[in-house]
């Protein structure tokens, strides 16, 4: 029951984790991770935009959506979805939030009522500084790298966590170009992140975002 | 014996011998209960004891008791590492440590796993529609239709997967999971890689839950559980010497407060044998009266632990603690006894005992009476050393009535340290104006404590709090990384129906609600968070319907999909006694205290209190609730101490002039000279005691108590034997004796026997000393 809601951010997580280097701590998987870190780009700020397609049991149509991201090291993550419907989504080292386009908050989760919040945060920050060996703790790594573009395979080790998470699939070259998420209750959703660029700072006007 | 014996001193009559057999058959059947005791082991450690019975109604007390019941067998193990794949691992090795030796009365309770998980979610399936968290209730009720619908599209096209328990389609707004969520939110451990995971203080923790199992302690004086524990920390420290450690349970707090007592049966029994043996030995410097006495003192203990033990069905730890000092007190008679023997080396024992008896009796009357008065107080403990030691001191004194002059034969030889104690009482100055100057030091003495600003009176029990202080940090500690209900305050809900006590339940959760807004507590846990009352399932019922049936329609409109309700019946509501049966009950079981007597009760508790200050809104939400009583354990005790505090002032008031009186039938207008040393010495113990900024608590009454009891004793001999050295011998070492007894008591590590301890450490030198100026100034001259 208690990592029932933590999904949702734990898949966050990997988002960000798909946007930068990564390490993992077992021998095979740690030099797979090593050459795909050699290619990643690591900078304080990443922003873009992104394109969604998902898949949900019962619907006719896979839903599509589109929006920017903002990935500050150390900071967070905000999404921001324009299409069809705007809504705001911020990841902040202790909090989450969620807001309409009217800007109203939807939903919000605390640390402090959710514990594993304040993990998903950690791990995000040890993504963040290049450490993936919490990472590696959670998940079986798999995958290749070719000139072209690398692509990894991420299996939940932790039986709970499969319950709800079968397989991420990510995809990329200097930075990450897709992420796959496959649940194990059937849904699936494939994001693609469109003309990705680095920078040293976050702009005056995204910062407030962050506060 | 010379034929001028008196008449008193005529041969030992057939009353001589029947007395001294009837007791041998009394102490004989002693020893056979004696043997059996120890063989079973009835001695009783609960470290609740000692608290009073609940005087409130009896409802209260049950659950209270029940509460203690269901977790006084439990302890929980946390090991931290600042990572988690370290305290992961440390946390095999403490639990591979634990499972043989000593640790292996400890059975770990096995963790709600994902097949338990699996078994709950199977078991509330049919129930899903009808469960909401009142923060979900409230945004049910008051969001507009149109923010329904676009929190819902929202949530779809938001990037990252919406952990889910069932399909879109059967809980479109994520009502179900979010349940599950508060749920969890109740404990801050998670499992994690199939252990129990909490964060707190910087750390990754580890938690393992056990069970104690087979029977409560033994007087072995041995720290088992500690032992086994430490040990396996220094298997762990071994390999990660940065991890940590913490424990809680009530078995732990018996363990430690048993290795303590045994300690401290043990320093103040022995240490005041050996005393009060060794004062025997100096004064009289023969082997008889020591082991004579010794008989006394074994006879004395043996009998006050067989009595207890019969009427109480158990002996607490802390009155054989308190009941070690008593072997400076009973000790008192055998000294008497061959004081006189030794002042007057001609006369049969038989004799000199008859002379002596008025004195003896007296002096065991007025401790008696002392004694009893502690066991007026409404709590077990002290009622329990009460008798132990009024049983005790009779004994003691019948052995010395009864047996010792037919086993002293033969003379006692004089001792020169026997003498000189005795020569110092004619020394020894008199009071001339004793009356009027004893009444001013009175009067100046009151004085002082008004000046001194009063008694600072302490009646919290918190301050009182017994065990060790690591143990109680630890608890709190625990507590405060795993989010536990604190067992000190709880709601005890009652009704005659599980419905009826779910839906009070719910009225006090409404006002409580209010509450965690306000940030008074973190949160509450009852068994209506698990199943709520019929009526409030059907309610929630209807408003999630209503939701569900608007999200389909916006959706259905927005993206040209056809979702729509399944007509199904309402299932019969989740009832308590599905409920309990399941593994899932586990947690929140305790909560459910069941039925008797017709009534149904349960215990609402309380997650997170902020401070003492928020005490009176929290016992204000029970306010005008029916069938809902606020229990605060702590503030209960100590308004008790308070009461007793009070009454207890009175009744030593009381004793007093009960004693005088007893003492004015006896001495006639002299009886304020043994009387007025004790009433000094217990005001110069009080103006002291706040002098140095002691706080005034209930059990320095009691020892005042017992200084009277004890004090007035050395009064009497002096009175009745006036000018007598041989008198004043006996009160010398029995004085003696009795302050390293009550000395050793001071160093007990239960505050109530300390208090009672260093009371008595100040006060009876005092007496004392004071004893002998308030002899008569017109006896000495014909002397």
């Amino acid at each position: 029951m208690k990592m029932v809601q933590w999904i949702r951010m734990f898949a966050l997580a990997l988002l960000v984790l798909a946007l930068l280097p990564a390490k993992a701590a077992e021998p095979g998987a740690q030099e797979l991770l090593a050459q795909v870190r050699q290619r990643v780009q690591d900078a304080p700020v990443v922003r873009g935009a992104f394109e969604q397609l998902k898949t949900v049991k019962g619907f006719k149509q896979s839903l599509r959506s589109s929006g920017d991201f903002i990935v500050a090291r150390g900071k967070g993550i905000v999404w921001h979805v324009l299409k069809p419907f705007e809504s705001t989504l911020v990841v902040r080292p202790d909090s989450l939030q969620s807001r309409g386009s009217d800007g109203k908050l939807t939903t919000q989760m605390r640390a402090q009522d959710e514990p594993v919040l304040r993990t998903v945060n950690a791990m995000l920050f040890a993504v963040m500084s290049a450490n993936l060996a919490e990472l590696a703790q959670h998940f079986e790594v798999t995958g290749q790298v070719a000139p072209k573009g690398w692509s990894l395979r991420l299996v939940p080790r932790d039986p709970t966590l499969a319950q709800w998470l079968s397989a991420v699939d990510l995809q990329g070259n200097q930075f990450v170009q897709e992420v796959k998420l496959q649940e194990a209750r059937g849904d699936a959703s494939v994001i693609r992140i469109l003309a990705p660029v680095a920078e040293n700072a976050l702009r005056p006007q995204d910062a407030a975002q962050f506060e | 014996m010379t034929s001028a014996t008196p008449a008193y001193d005529a041969a030992p009559g057939w009353l001589w011998r029947t007395a001294a057999l009837a007791w041998l058959l009394a102490v004989l059947a002693v020893g056979l209960h004696q043997w059996q005791f120890w063989k079973h082991d009835g001695i009783d450690t609960d470290v609740m004891a000692l608290l009073p019975v609940n005087e409130q109604a009896p409802g209260v007390a049950l659950a209270t008791e029940q509460l203690v019941g269901q977790m006084s067998r439990q302890v929980v193990v946390l090991i931290g590492a600042s990572e988690w794949a370290d305290a992961r691992a440390a946390v095999q090795v403490l639990r591979q440590s634990l499972a043989s030796g000593a640790g292996a009365r400890l059975r770990e309770d096995a963790m709600t796993q994902k097949t338990s998980m699996d078994a709950a979610l199977g078991f509330y399936q049919p129930w899903r529609e009808r469960l909401l968290t009142p923060q979900q209730r409230a945004m049910l009720a008051g969001t507009p239709d149109a923010a329904l619908v676009q929190k819902a599209l929202q949530d779809l096209y938001q990037p990252a997967v919406q952990a889910r328990l069932s399909d879109w389609v059967g809980d479109p707004l994520g009502l179900w999971t979010q349940w599950w969520a508060a749920r969890g939110a109740q404990s801050q451990a998670r499992p994690r890689d199939g252990e129990l995971w909490a964060a707190a203080d910087g750390l990754q923790w580890a938690v393992l839950q056990y069970t104690l199992e087979g029977s409560a302690f033994r007087l072995s004086g041995e720290p088992v559980l500690d032992g086994a524990l430490q040990n396996a920390l220094a298997q762990v420290h071994a390999k990660w010497p940065g991890a940590r450690m913490v424990t809680a349970g009530v078995p732990l707090h018996a363990e430690a407060a048993a290795v303590q007592a045994h300690w401290e049966i043990n320093t103040i029994g022995w240490g005041s044998l050996a005393g009060v043996l060794l004062l025997a030995w100096l004064a009289f410097r023969s082997l008889r009266p020591v082991a004579l006495v010794g008989v006394s003192l074994l006879v004395g203990c043996a009998v006050a632990l067989s009595a207890t033990a019969l009427l109480f069905g158990q002996v607490h730890l802390l009155t054989l603690v308190f009941g070690a000092s008593l072997v400076g007190v009973a000790e008192d008679y055998g000294i008497h006894y061959f004081a006189s023997r030794q002042g007057a080396p001609g006369r049969s024992p038989h004799g000199l005992m008859r002379g002596l008896m008025p004195a003896l009796w007296l002096a065991l009357g007025t401790s008696a009476i002392a004694y009893l008065a502690l066991g007026a107080a409404a709590f077990p403990g002290l009622r329990q050393m009460a008798v132990f030691s009024v049983v005790g001191l009779t004994a003691a004194m019948l052995t010395v009535v009864c047996w010792f002059p037919w086993l002293d034969r033969g003379t006692m030889p004089h001792s020169r340290v026997a003498d000189r104690i005795g020569q110092t009482l004619t020394a020894w100055p008199r009071w001339r104006q004793a009356l009027p100057g004893s009444l001013a030091a009175c009067a100046a003495m009151a004085l002082a404590l008004w000046l001194l600003g009063g008694l600072r009176a302490q009646d919290d029990v918190r301050q009182l709090q017994n065990g060790s202080a690591t143990l109680v940090a630890q608890q709190r500690q625990v507590g405060e990384i795993l989010g536990l209900p604190s067992p000190a305050q709880f709601y005890l809900v009652q009704g005659d129906t599980p419905e009826q006590v779910l839906q009070r339940e719910e009225e006090l959760k409404d006002k409580l609600d209010a509450l965690v807004a306000r940030q008074l507590l973190a949160g509450y846990s009852a068994v209506s968070d698990w199943v709520p009352s019929a009526r409030r399932q059907d309610s929630d019922a209807q408003l999630v319907a209503r939701a569900h049936g608007v999200v389909y329609q916006g959706v259905n409109a927005a993206l040209g999909e056809s979702f729509a309700r399944a007509d199904a019946p309402a299932p019969a509501p989740l009832t308590v006694q599905a409920w309990l049966a399941q593994p899932i009950a586990t947690a929140a079981r305790p909560l459910w205290l069941g039925e008797r007597e017709g009534r149904y009760r349960s215990l609402v508790m309380l997650r997170g209190v902020a401070d003492l200050q928020s005490l009176p809104a929290l016992a204000g939400a029970a306010q005008g609730l029916e069938g809902v009583a606020w229990v605060d354990k702590p503030a209960e005790i100590s308004a008790l101490l308070q009461r007793y505090r009070i009454s207890m002032t009175e009744l030593l008031l009381l004793g007093h002039v009960l004693v005088l009186v007893a003492l004015w039938l006896r001495f006639g207008r002299k009886a304020w000279r043994a009387w007025m040393p004790t009433v000094l010495a217990s005001l110069v113990v009080v103006a002291a005691l706040t002098a140095f900024g002691a706080p005034w608590q209930l059990f320095n009454v009691l020892a005042l108590m017992l200084l009277l009891g004890v004090g007035i004793d050395y009064g009497i001999f002096l009175q009745e034997h006036e000018d007598d050295p041989h008198a004043w011998l006996a009160v010398v070492i029995g004085a003696g004796s009795t302050w390293l007894s009550f000395g050793l008591l001071g160093l007990s590590a239960t505050p109530a026997l300390k208090a009672f301890g260093l009371t008595l450490m100040l006060g009876l030198p005092l007496v004392l000393v004071l004893a002998p100026l308030f002899r008569s100034p017109t006896v000495s001259k014909e002397h």
